[in-house]
């Protein structure tokens, strides 16, 4: 294995030679392109990528241009997991029998799966699930925005209880979406992977240090990556750092990571927990839950981000 | 720039990022000594998207790189940790580098298009 790319603060970081390029397609203030920038500068080995269909799907690959500098492959909705792995099973057959290229020599590639939430948490699944059960030497990174926004904000299983979406309006009778999100993070820890982390962009140390961790690791990792997204969340371009970071005090999307399947370990604790509160309210998806009838599913929320902490931090004690 | 046709692309639509093959990997080397195609997307321009442009002042910052993380749109252009400039061909206008900034007053500002940047700077507020 190569040596692991040293990052002791952001300058030393802002060093890197970015593989991704400007003037692709995503919305101004996407953090779709940021988790991306901070996964390909995280390393300095050769990549070999796939995208599912999604919004980086598109936006990235417009005919006639491409913004990725590595190699990088669409084929499908579902199968972003299955192309690398396949990839990924050919390269350590031509290893074995010595018919690797000389250039190839001494290095490791490593071989990263984008999806979006549409084709981690729904569509994809059952090839991501086949890929980490045959245990392949690959990452997946799902770009969690919560709804299907490339195709105009559907919702998906991702999409959390409360959240108006085109195919779960609010209004006169309903508040929107009625189910609760998936807790894909311990479907994919239950799979016995090595490494499973929840990630967001604007905690770009604890991002970096997670992506080499999953790099160095030998077998399925998966990472969970909020990507708050501007269009459909409905907030200023300009605020994708500021809402993220409301997320990430506000516990609604907690730090932690899962090793071997058990091993929980909390990697962020906020110094001031603010409430859930000002994380709906930032957001014009959840605009009528504070209308009075509604009101009642905000102190829902809050309940449910507590114990959902508590859960983890239990965890964390116990070590299983 | 000429457009193939879907039958004229080689199988399975492949594009390529650069004109000649690297001897380095791409993280090796610096955008300004890359061979890129004119396929790659660098080589495109969404200046237009913009209706407010960030301006930079040099005197007020102090290379925390902050903006440059966080750049959605690889507009931010640092060299030996260094912040030097924006690239105002794929820089969106989003204001997220505005938004992080943390010195006062800050060394990014948002302006509207059509002012110059040196007409802007001689108009940057003074510390709050």
């Amino acid at each position: 294995m190569s040596e692991m790319k040293k990052i002791k603060n952001l300058k030393e970081f802002s060093t890197s030679a970015d593989r991704f390029e400007g003037a692709n397609l995503l919305c101004p203030g996407c953090a779709h392109s940021i988790i991306v920038r901070e996964i390909l500068n995280a390393t300095n080995d050769p990549l070999i990528l796939s995208a599912s269909t999604g919004c980086l799907e598109v936006c990235t690959a417009v005919y006639p241009y491409t913004s990725w500098d590595v190699s990088w492959i669409h084929i499908g909705f579902e199968n972003s997991s299955t192309a690398i792995a396949g990839a990924e099973a050919m390269y350590k057959t031509l290893k074995r029998k010595g018919r690797l290229p000389a250039s190839c020599e001494g290095k490791s590639p490593k071989f990263v799966a984008f999806g979006g939430d549409g084709s981690t948490y729904d569509i994809g699944f059952q090839w991501i699930s086949g890929c980490f059960e045959r245990g392949h030497d690959m990452m997946y990174v799902c770009l969690d925005n919560e709804v299907y926004a490339n195709t105009g904000g559907q919702r998906s299983s991702s999409t959390p209880i409360g959240a108006s979406t085109t195919t779960s309006p609010a209004g006169r009778i309903s508040y929107g979406e009625k189910k609760q999100k998936k807790d894909m993070i311990q479907i994919m820890a239950a799979h016995g992977s090595p490494y499973v982390a929840q990630v967001a962009p604007n905690k770009w140390k604890d991002m970096v240090k997670k992506i080499q961790k999953g790099f160095a690791t030998e077998g399925p990792v998966f990472i969970n990556a909020m990507s708050a997204c501007t269009t459909e969340w409905k907030f200023a371009p300009d605020d994708t750092i500021a809402i993220s970071d409301l997320a990430t005090d506000s516990l609604v999307f907690p730090l932690y990571e899962i090793e071997n399947g058990t091993k929980l370990t909390i990697t962020y604790r906020p110094k001031n927990k603010i409430p859930v509160r000002d994380y709906l309210g930032a957001q014009g998806r959840f605009k009528h839950l504070f209308r009075p009838e509604y009101e009642y599913l905000i102190d829902e929320w809050q309940k449910r981000v507590d114990e959902h902490w508590e859960y983890l931090q239990r965890r964390e004690e116990a070590g299983v | 720039m000429k457009y193939l046709g879907w039958d004229e692309l080689l199988p399975g639509a492949i594009l390529f990022s650069f004109d000649k093959e690297m001897e380095k990997d791409a993280c090796e080397v610096l955008p300004e000594e890359r061979p890129y195609a004119e396929t790659n997307s660098h080589e495109a321009y969404v200046g237009d998207w913009r209706v407010l442009k960030p301006v930079y002042n040099r005197d007020l910052c102090i290379d925390c790189q902050f903006c440059w993380i966080y750049c959605p749109d690889v507009s931010i252009i640092s060299r030996d940790k260094k912040m030097i400039g924006i690239d105002y061909d794929h820089c969106k206008g989003c204001g997220i580098c505005v938004e992080v900034c943390p010195t006062n007053p800050k060394s990014l500002l948002m302006f509207e298009e059509r002012i110059e940047n040196e007409k802007a700077l001689a108009q940057w507020p003074e510390k709050e």
